[in-house]
């Protein structure tokens, strides 16, 4: 046996050309919205029956909320979940005020993510109570805005009042065909997978769940792969801006550091949680990482609105719009407002003063919060 | 501070490497400083708040380092753990060389000089070699090109002449005023050429693979 030694330092390889990634990126992000126009076409083709059924599904608003956690909890991604709701108002087949309460769910949803990532660290007491603080403030401050929100949104439509107000402005009133211009770059496509299920016999309804499947595939496959590429492109800038929030950066920058790291990897989860190791070590406080979670939540809105530029209603665009809005508001209400701040940090302070004494408590929360409550709450409401 | 999301240059690992070169020439100017107060006659105390203000810019330095290598670690995941091991003990063993740096001034802070002592130019003549080695250390380390075998001679020889003068000194018959500061000087820089090597070794192997193929 002989000893070798590795590289030396500051000579790692880069497997791809930056320029050939980013380039891979653009035609992921197309693919993406071949695959949200495709949903939207193949409900169509599923006819007026299957969108009611689709509707009556969610028509109670905390059964949309339940079944927004689940959708998003299923795939770990609010971006592809949020997405296919966006596909799905622009087929018919929900209207905006049954996608606002899953549009919201979606947000609690996606906060399961760096909480399984925070029980890896379940084994050290100390690290284990600082990432699971870490993680939960972002479950709180999740749940504190729905709960707030949710009744104020259903009694007096506020974010979706705003969200609508917005998109009027940018594409027109609804009920009027949206020309979007990336609807025409990805009509083609469409039209491909169509005349593909033709040609293998597929017709009517079948035809139409075989769209909505490879709609719903193409989706999660290629958000996962941009997410993926965007990481590495963008991996020296993530770490850049993440010393900055360590060196002496305050709370406004911290948030728009979440943003900008969220929208540049397409994924809330990847954002929040590259915080949890950070803040189990001891690197990264609670009170600056908290921050970064609330600007990965308005950065994470930036695919649904992307997913709007593929679809042909104004109210999928309204429904994207809301989805940013609710997360501003939410920022407003529970952030930028002194003694609200601390409403989350405390909680989650509190919460894994819980979890480091009765670990399978923690276990617990996670299941209860993220499948056995909306579950119970699909069942029940729907 | 937003803005760093969108400038370019030196990130990551490379961040590190360029930091900790500037950490070895605070520490070569730490070394240098303390070796004046102790073999020019200079008073120490004109020194003293240099080369601990040098000194406790090293430690923050070592710790802001430490926690920009666990966002590297957060960021990129594992890939990179055995150059990111080798660089938490490099940072390490400079945070050391510095540390020795600060004993060798406080030596001259209880009235050890060897000023006018017959063997100053001897003493002279080991600072100026183990000087050169920061320089050398601070080289290896930006270049990433390995440790050249000279240098591995040199430091060795080095170490090995340091111990035969404590060796030395332990069996000497000369009065304890004069050896003992000695014995205590020459094992703070034997420990802070050990280090320097092991700083450039922890750079340029940071983790030895077995490899069964050879």
């Amino acid at each position: 046996m002989r000893v070798v030694a590795p590289r030396p330092l500051g000579s790692a390889e880069r497997e791809m050309p930056t320029g050939a990634r980013a380039a891979l990126v653009v035609a992921l992000i197309y693919i993406f919205l071949v695959g949200v126009s495709s949903l939207e076409a193949g409900i169509k083709i599923m006819g007026a029956d299957t969108q009611e059924r689709l509707f009556s599904a969610v028509s109670n608003p905390i059964a949309g909320l339940c079944v927004g956690i689940l959708g998003t909890v299923l795939v770990q991604s609010s971006s592809a979940s949020t997405s296919v709701i966006v596909g799905l108002v622009a087929s018919n087949a929900l209207g905006v005020d049954q996608a606002v309460p899953m549009i919201m769910g979606a947000n609690i949803g996606t906060t399961v993510t760096n909480t399984l990532v925070s029980l890896g660290h379940v084994r050290q007491s100390a690290e284990f109570k600082r990432a699971f603080a870490a993680a939960t403030v972002h479950d709180f401050f999740n749940v504190l805005a729905v709960s707030i929100l949710l009744p104020i949104e259903l009694i007096f439509r506020p974010i979706s009042g705003t969200a609508k107000w917005v998109s009027e402005l940018l594409v027109g009133s609804s009920g009027t065909e949206w020309k979007s211009p990336v609807k025409k770059w990805v009509k083609e496509p469409v039209g491909w997978l169509k005349d593909l299920w033709d040609q293998l016999g597929a017709s009517g309804n079948v035809k139409g769940a075989l769209m909505v499947a490879t709609g719903l595939a193409i989706v999660l496959v290629a958000l996962v792969l941009v997410t993926k590429n965007m990481k590495a492109l963008v991996a020296a800038r993530i770490e850049r801006s993440l010393n900055a929030i360590l060196g002496k950066a305050g709370g406004f920058v911290a948030l728009v550091v979440g943003i900008l790291v969220t929208i540049a990897v397409q994924s809330s989860s990847i954002t929040t949680s590259i915080l949890i190791p950070l803040s189990a070590a001891g690197v990264l406080t609670l009170r600056n990482a908290y921050p970064v979670t609330l600007g990965a939540n308005v950065g994470t809105t930036i695919t649904a609105l992307l997913a709007a530029l593929a679809a042909s209603s104004p109210d999928s665009l309204t429904v994207a719009l809301t989805h940013t809005t609710f997360n501003v508001v939410g920022i407003l209400l529970l952030y930028v407002l002194p003694f609200a701040r601390e409403v989350p940090v405390l909680a989650a302070n509190r919460m894994a003063d819980i979890a480091v004494r009765r670990r399978v408590l923690a276990v617990c929360y996670v299941v209860f919060l993220f499948i056995v409550a909306p579950l119970l709450g699909v069942a029940v409401l729907r | 501070m937003v803005l760093s999301f969108f400038r370019g240059g030196d990130s990551g690992l490379d961040h590190v490497v360029t930091r900790s070169v500037a950490m070895v020439t605070d520490a070569r100017h730490s070394f240098d400083l303390a070796c004046t107060a102790l073999m020019s006659g200079a008073d120490p105390r004109s020194i003293a708040g240099d080369v601990r203000e040098t000194d406790l810019r090293i430690n923050a330095n070592e710790q802001q380092l430490r926690g920009e290598l666990a966002v590297h670690i957060s960021v990129h995941g594992p890939n990179d753990i055995g150059e990111v091991i080798g660089l938490i003990l490099l940072l390490k063993k400079i945070e050391r060389v510095g540390d020795h740096a600060k004993n060798i001034l406080d030596l001259a802070e209880t009235g050890v000089s060897f000023a006018s002592e017959s063997d100053i130019d001897e003493l002279l003549e080991e600072r100026r070699i183990v000087s050169g080695f920061f320089t050398e250390a601070s080289e290896i380390l930006a270049e990433h090109d390995g440790i050249p075998e000279s240098f591995r001679d040199r430091v060795n020889a080095m170490i090995a002449q340091i111990q035969s003068r404590i060796d030395a000194y332990m069996t000497s018959e000369r009065p304890a005023h004069q050896v003992v500061p000695r014995a205590v000087y020459h094992r703070y820089l034997k420990r802070i050429v050990a280090n320097l090597n092991s700083a450039v070794l922890a750079a340029t192997e940071p983790v030895r693979v077995a490899d069964d193929s050879g």
